[in-house]
């Protein structure tokens, strides 16, 4: 699970003025933040693609002929681009109109602060900046989490599984699926309750996020599990599922004494399957190993074009 | 007799805040130079530099306490905005180094 980025909050100011870069610097020396700063437009979008600020301080009088481009010009590169369109971008101005205010907040900026600055109200405002782009990410996250389990969710795991398909695919890197099911679990409801159906979900989630840091476990629906093994063959990720089959197997369930829950494994490895491989083949193989599995008993691992090794 | 106000001492607005006096003193060292390469761009007809000059430190005079420098640059940056002739930008600029003269440290 990735966490919210750690550390302090990144914050950017471009502006022209090294007398304005000074005067940020001692009036927001006492916040909680990281500041750097550009003194062009061009330094400023090269330093926002590889600082992923969280709020960046626009000038929007940048001198176009010098720069290139102004403030706005600089906005629009932003919320063109995927990865930095989501920035809080405050405009300052010594000179704004009505006219130009509202343009810039049409544009996307976030707000507006004018020169010179009223020091508390710069910093309240990169303040309020932060705090939203803080709520911003959080629901970001929130959105491609299970609310139960707190693994990634379906939406999330179907995005992840084309990326790393793709970059398998592009730099001949080994990568394997596991689909994961819990046996008998319609049953399990049905006799102990949804409480502790839930309370299986629950465990069991842990469990297989109790891997290898870069495994990347998701809810892929009901009781159905997929795990993404980055840089991973086959042969690897059927001992990666085996100790996660042998270790939900061995868990002890107080409330319901002598309960032995087990699941079964299908595993696919990329590079295994036939033509240029799409994620839905990738994860029918895999489900294809898992039917297999179940087929042959349950609480076993099964791999595609591989003998069975364990079970 | 009293001074005119044209002839008070200017200070900083912050003179008394300790995290501002590093960099209003070098503001005050730096203004000179300022006010010389506004000089040079005036002589040279040079516009466009002499907007940016002024332009720079109208934002940034009132950061630094000097609210009346600002304001002095903004009219400097007015009058090459709405193209004036270079008598009116020469007086501006004119008024503009006789406040920055006011300014001590």
């Amino acid at each position: 699970m990735t966490a919210l980025p750690s550390g302090l909050p990144k914050v950017l100011a471009i502006d022209d003025s090294v007398l304005i870069h000074r005067l940020l610097q001692v009036r927001l020396q006492y916040e909680q933040i990281e500041l750097f700063g550009a003194t062009s437009a061009e330094v400023g979008i090269k330093m926002a693609q590889e600082l992923r600020p969280d709020v960046v301080l626009l000038d929007i009088d940048l001198d176009v002929k010098k720069q290139g481009m102004d403030g706005f010009g600089v906005l629009q590169v932003f919320k063109s681009d995927v990865d930095l369109q989501d920035i809080s971008v405050i405009f300052i101005s010594a000179t704004a109109s009505m006219e130009d205010r509202v343009r810039a907040l049409d544009l996307g900026a976030s707000d507006f602060v004018a020169k010179p600055f009223e020091v508390v109200e710069l910093q309240a405002r990169v303040r309020s900046a932060l705090r939203v782009q803080h709520l911003v990410k959080m629901l970001a996250q929130k959105a491609q989490v299970d609310g139960l389990t707190g693994l990634w969710n379906r939406t999330y795991f179907d995005r992840r599984l084309s990326q790393e398909v793709g970059e398998a695919v592009r730099h001949h890197r080994s990568l394997s699926l596991v689909m994961c099911d819990i046996d008998g679990f319609k049953k399990l409801n049905d006799e102990r309750g949804h409480p502790f159906g839930d309370k299986v979900l629950e465990r069991l989630s842990k469990i297989l996020q109790s891997g290898r840091g870069s495994d990347i476990a998701c809810r892929y629906g009901g009781e159905e599990f997929g795990i993404i093994l980055p840089n991973t063959v086959g042969s690897e990720a059927v001992e990666v599922a085996d100790r996660y089959r042998r270790a939900i197997e061995q868990e002890v369930w107080p409330t319901m004494p002598g309960t032995v829950i087990t699941a079964s494994f299908g595993v696919a490895d990329v590079f295994a399957l036939t033509g240029t491989p799409t994620p839905e083949d990738f994860i029918s193989a895999a489900d294809t190993a898992l039917y297999r599995a179940k087929q042959n008993g349950r609480n076993r691992v099964e791999a595609t074009a591989m003998t069975p090794l364990l079970g | 007799m009293r001074l005119s106000s044209d002839q008070t001492t200017l200070r900083s607005e912050f003179a008394d805040d300790p995290d501002m006096l590093g960099i209003v003193a070098l503001f005050i060292h730096e203004l000179p130079q300022r006010l010389a390469a506004m000089h040079t761009a005036l002589a040279a007809s040079d516009r466009e530099q002499l907007g940016m000059l002024a332009h720079q430190l109208k934002g940034a005079a009132g950061g630094y306490g000097f609210p009346k420098l600002g304001e002095a640059a903004a009219l400097v940056d007015q009058a090459i905005k709405d193209r004036n002739d270079d008598n009116v930008v020469r007086s501006r600029v004119g008024m503009l180094a006789a406040v920055a003269a006011r300014i001590r440290p």
